[in-house]
């Protein structure tokens, strides 16, 4: 394997990767841009769809009607998150917000453990889902779900971006985040604005929990946990409240991710987390809007 | 139901009449603590560890029990918390009053909970925490059901000179964990003293879920190992073997007893051919006598094959304290830990257990199970010639 | 006569604490040490967190801080040379009596408290909390590489485990006495302004950036000594003690009280410490005459988790809000002398 034959390898890891961080990302810039939310409970739609599709094909549902009904399942859960526990503290400071969606990921993971036991379950994916391609005599493989997971990621952000630019709803939500009292004033349905944020933001946490699940072939309760705190990261850095910026985070943090492990030295790789993290403070300190610039946070 | 009421109601007369007689009755349970973390981080490893400590409670009752009377397990979720693992020592060892403890499958909780415990003079069993040095950091109380690690560490190695006729390995590691990182210390100790040579070493957390990174480095260093030695826990282990034979690496995989889960076949599929592991026993449903009993129990009781191997260790373990009891003749805590220390040969499902002197932690052969076409056999059955010091 | 009455608790609270443990059960004496420690690192949350406005995730990563630097300091030199043998020399040669290993901890994390709130404490809002909460990820991720001080991922064990009831209970008693000094003091309305708004805070010459350091360092020292005292009742932790489930039942017990209130931190503490032990035992199934329920392992964090949410929509800023017992007392007087 000669080195141009890793990059690329490298290259193909960090596309993958990224594709998820950027899904997760999405969905928390969404609700925070109009809710100025931090939500930690969106991990946990990740892990609410996946059960589901595997409950659905243990019942004998095919796989593809189950992964469709598990995304419902995740844009359910959110939209019954927003209902039952955002909506009443809407308004108050936004650690009330982030301090409740905190609790709720506490009440979610042992529902979780207590229905479906704290061992992970196997997700059982169909055979053309796992298939290998193979080039240059193997020094450069990927395999289905990395496609599926880049192309799926790529197609659905698309979507995104077309629809909260060119449908009445997209648009009313891009105002509501920008003066939700505004946008209530004249005349947009706040609430359904909201509804419609948390259904499409779960809705990309259950299908990213999906792909998530399809390449690590497991699922558990706190599956969700260790992907949001990368969606976090990536977010921020991306420009949190922006779809562009949390989809650019998402790569970036896949690709800084790889090139630690993949480039640098052996001894670099186990603190890979904590400079992830110092980025995200870096970014902080010196550029809080991302590099989208939304949403100027006062700083001293 | 009235039925039910009335018998209660008649038991709760026979206690009444026990408590007047001012002396225990022949059908008052032995009590024996089970402290599991049901919940939290290492619900996945002492959840079937409960499973199969109850499985052996409720055989022995069906069987009469120990000197004439049922056994109970105490059970209390430690909730992976270890101040709430020290407030259920303090529990079971003073307000239940257990004969004995058993429980968890890591060193941290371990730690927590054998102080108290040996401080009261209860011997406690711990299911599945394999870090040889546990006995010694506690004291004469505490006792390991299964080996340590640096035993099985010395057979993966020596399993991988003599058998896979390797020279070379390259080792990947769970650094966010004690088990795999001892395993992986005393799997590279034994590999070098064999005189077979370490070409890399890399690691990832139990979190991670893309080892793409690490693979790619595998596939690209300079001289191909004979075979990579991954210290992986049960979670992570199908998904590593998968995405390591997605990459086009074909030699074997050898590791610990992380791999003893349906996971890895589930998970890996065909990838998992060509994977070798050490374990306490050959489990499956192809197993005969006692183990396949085991087998068949835990699925009907549980719904599942049996999660990991701490489901099998949990059943001994329970076992080991039972068979102590019953050689005591008596409930009193210091007799059992005496008969404990005692135990020769006592057959298990994850293997027979002895005690030699001085030591408490079980002399017992490792069991290497490899993969081919997709289902497990049993490879070999060693005793180490070399192990490291723990 | 305030003197004398606060005087007479001191030490009816000491006699009770040397008394106690004779009467009651070990396990009742082990949930009031529990709750004593938490009285000190829920207080040295509710400082920022409370008083300035600043809401940080991160105080857990204080909390591994004290813990690590006191075991380290604590061990008995058998101990480091079998455990820690790559400790560096200066280290490798101290042992040191509990109480000043707690004091340094303190230090230490207080020193760290600067160098790092100089930059976070410029932000404000879930910007800072994310930040902090950063904070607490790195300080794992190097607590598990720094193999040659903390054993890395394995358990770092061998700490004295010398934690009894009077030692806890004086240093909870000093931890509140200490905070409402400071915060029922000119510094703690500097606080409390900068809390309430920064531009105005800003405009009649407060330091908002020293005033937060203040607090935010005084928070680190009390997190850093509650590690350490968490330490050493437990004797053994690792790495994953001081992570997000800590975070969580802290701020639980924080948010319940009222965190911009002393009486409220050790309310809060007191009511989730009874409520999740109530809520534990029940969950291994109630036994009831003919009615009898199963085990329900994980139960007890649902139920206390839901209560968190309520408490969120129906009283956001806890139990007490910004209210002491003693201003109730206060204000009951005043009216009965007019």
């Amino acid at each position: 394997m000669n080195s141009l034959e890793f990059t690329i390898q490298q290259i193909i890891n960090a596309v993958s990767l990224g594709s998820l961080y950027a899904m997760v990302a999405v969905g928390l810039s969404m609700v925070f841009g109009i809710l100025k939310m931090t939500n930690f409970a969106h991990g946990d739609m990740m892990m609410t769809g996946s059960y589901a599709t595997v409950l659905l094909s243990a019942l004998g549902v095919p796989f593809p009607i189950a992964i469709v009904a598990g995304i419902a399942v995740s844009a359910l859960t959110g939209i019954l998150a927003e209902r039952i526990a955002y909506r009443p503290v809407r308004g108050a400071p936004d650690v009330t917000l982030l301090l409740t969606s905190l609790a709720l990921t506490y009440v979610l993971e042992n529902l979780a453990i207590l229905i479906f036991s704290g061992s992970p379950r196997s997700f059982p994916t169909p055979d053309w889902m796992n298939e290998v391609f193979a080039f240059s005599d193997g020094a450069i493989t990927f395999t289905s779900v990395d496609i599926i997971s880049s192309t799926s990621a790529i197609l659905s952000l698309l979507g995104l971006g077309w629809f909260v630019s060119h449908t009445t709803t997209g648009l009313g939500m891009r105002a509501a985040a920008e003066d939700m009292a505004a946008a209530a004033l004249v005349g947009l349905d706040i609430n359904r604005l909201i509804v419609i944020a948390f259904a499409i933001a779960s809705g990309f946490a259950g299908l990213a929990g999906m792909l998530w699940a399809a390449q690590s072939g497991i699922i558990e309760p706190d599956m969700g946990f260790s992907p949001l705190l990368k969606a976090f990261v990536a977010a921020i850095v991306g420009g949190f409240g922006s779809i562009a910026g949390a989809v650019l985070g998402g790569y970036l943090l896949g690709a800084l991710e790889i090139l630690i492990v993949g480039f640098g030295p052996t001894e670099l790789s186990p603190y890979r987390d904590a400079i992830v993290f110092a980025l995200l403070i870096v970014f902080l300190l010196f550029r809080p809007g991302g590099i989208m610039q939304a949403n100027r946070e006062v700083k001293l | 139901m009235v039925f039910k009421s009335l018998s209660r109601t008649a038991l709760f007369g026979v206690a009444i009449a026990a408590c007047v007689a001012g002396q225990a009755s022949a059908a008052d349970p032995i009590k024996i603590g089970g402290a599991f973390n049901l919940t939290g981080g290492q619900a996945s490893l002492d959840g079937p560890a409960k499973n199969g400590a109850q499985m052996a409670i409720d055989a022995i009752n069906a069987a009469g029990g120990v000197n004439g009377r049922p056994l109970e397990l105490v059970v209390y979720d430690g909730k992976t918390d270890p101040a709430i693992i020290t407030s259920l020592a303090s529990q079971l060892i003073n307000s239940d009053k257990v004969s004995a403890v058993i429980g968890f499958s890591d060193s941290d909780p371990v730690l927590a909970l054998g102080p108290t415990a040996q401080k009261a003079g209860v011997p406690f069993v711990a299911v599945g925490a394999t870090s040889p040095k546990l006995p010694d950091q506690i004291g004469d109380h505490m006792f390991l059901a299964c080996f340590g690690d640096n035993t099985q560490a010395a057979v993966g190695a020596s399993f991988a000179i003599t058998e896979l006729k390797a020279k070379t390995t390259y080792v990947l590691e769970d650094t966010a964990n004690e088990y795999a990182t001892l395993l992986s210390k005393y799997f590279r100790e034994t590999f070098e003293q064999l005189g077979g040579t370490v070409l890399g070493r890399d690691t990832y957390k139990t979190d991670d879920k893309s080892f793409a990174a690490q693979i790619t480095k595998i596939k690209a260093s300079a001289q191909k190992p004979d075979f990579i030695y991954v210290a992986a826990t049960p979670d992570t282990i199908g998904l590593i073997v998968r995405q390591i034979r997605q990459a086009g690496l074909k030699q074997p995989i050898v590791g610990g007893d992380g791999y003893d889960t349906p996971l890895l076949l589930e998970v890996a599929g065909a990838a998992a051919n060509n994977v070798y592991y050490t374990t306490h026993s050959f489990i499956t449903e192809t197993s005969t006598g006692a183990i396949k009993t085991f087998y068949d129990a835990y699925k009907t009781a549980y719904g599942t094959a049996p999660e990991n191997a701490f489901a099998a260790l949990g059943y001994d373990a329970a076992m080991l304290v039972a068979d102590a009891i019953k050689r005591a003749g008596s409930d009193d805590p210091a007799k059992i830990t005496t008969a404990l220390a005692e135990t020769k040969d006592l057959p298990g499902i994850a293997g027979a257990i002895s005690y030699a002197a001085g030591s408490r932690i079980p002399v017992k052969g490792v069991t290497v199970v490899g993969v081919k076409d997709k289902a497990l056999y049993k490879a070999a059955e060693l005793v180490p010639t070399f192990v490291p010091a723990p | 006569m305030n003197r004398i009455l606060i005087l007479a608790g001191l030490a009816s609270l000491a006699l009770c604490a040397w008394v106690l443990p004779l009467i009651v059960s070990d396990y009742v004496v082990r949930l009031l040490i529990m709750v004593c420690i938490n009285i000190v690192l829920v207080g040295s949350m509710c400082l920022a967190n409370g008083f300035t406005g600043v809401f940080s995730l991160g105080q857990v990563g204080f909390v591994a801080i004290g813990a690590y630097v006191s075991g380290i300091l604590s061990l008995s030199l058998a101990d480091k040379a079998s455990y820690l043998p790559d400790l560096p020399m200066f280290l490798a040669h101290i042992e040191m009596a509990t109480l000043p290993a707690t004091l340094i901890a303190g230090l230490v994390c207080a020193a760290i408290a600067i160098v790092v709130g100089l930059p976070l404490m410029r932000l404000s809002g879930h910007h800072v909390s994310v930040a902090t909460m950063g904070f607490m990820i790195i300080v794992n991720v190097v607590i598990i590489n720094a193999d040659s001080f903390t054993r890395g991922a394995r358990t770092f064990t061998g700490v004295p485990t010398d934690m009894t009831l009077p030692w806890v209970v004086g240093w909870a008693v000093l931890a509140i006495f200490l905070l409402a000094r400071l915060i029922y003091s000119p510094i703690g309305l500097a606080l409390r302004s900068v809390r309430e708004d920064v531009i105005a805070a800003q405009a009649v010459g407060l330091p908002v950036l020293g005033t937060r350091l203040l607090a935010f360092s005084f928070g680190a020292f009390l997190a850093g000594v509650g590690g350490s005292l968490y330490g050493h009742y437990l004797g053994s932790f690792s790495a994953q003690t001081f992570f997000f489930p800590l975070m969580v039942s802290l701020i639980t017990m924080l948010v319940l009280g009222g965190m911009s209130s002393l009486s409220g931190v050790v309310t809060g503490v007191i009511v989730v410490t009874a409520l999740s032990e109530m809520l534990r035992n029940l969950e291994r199934g109630v036994h009831l005459g003919p009615v009898s329920i199963p085990p329900l392992f994980g139960a007890s964090q649902v139920v206390l988790g839901l209560l968190f949410i309520l408490v969120m929509i129906y009283r956001p800023r806890g139990l007490f809000e910004d209210r002491e017992i003693s201003s109730v007392f206060k204000r009951r007087k005043q009216r009965s002398n007019s």
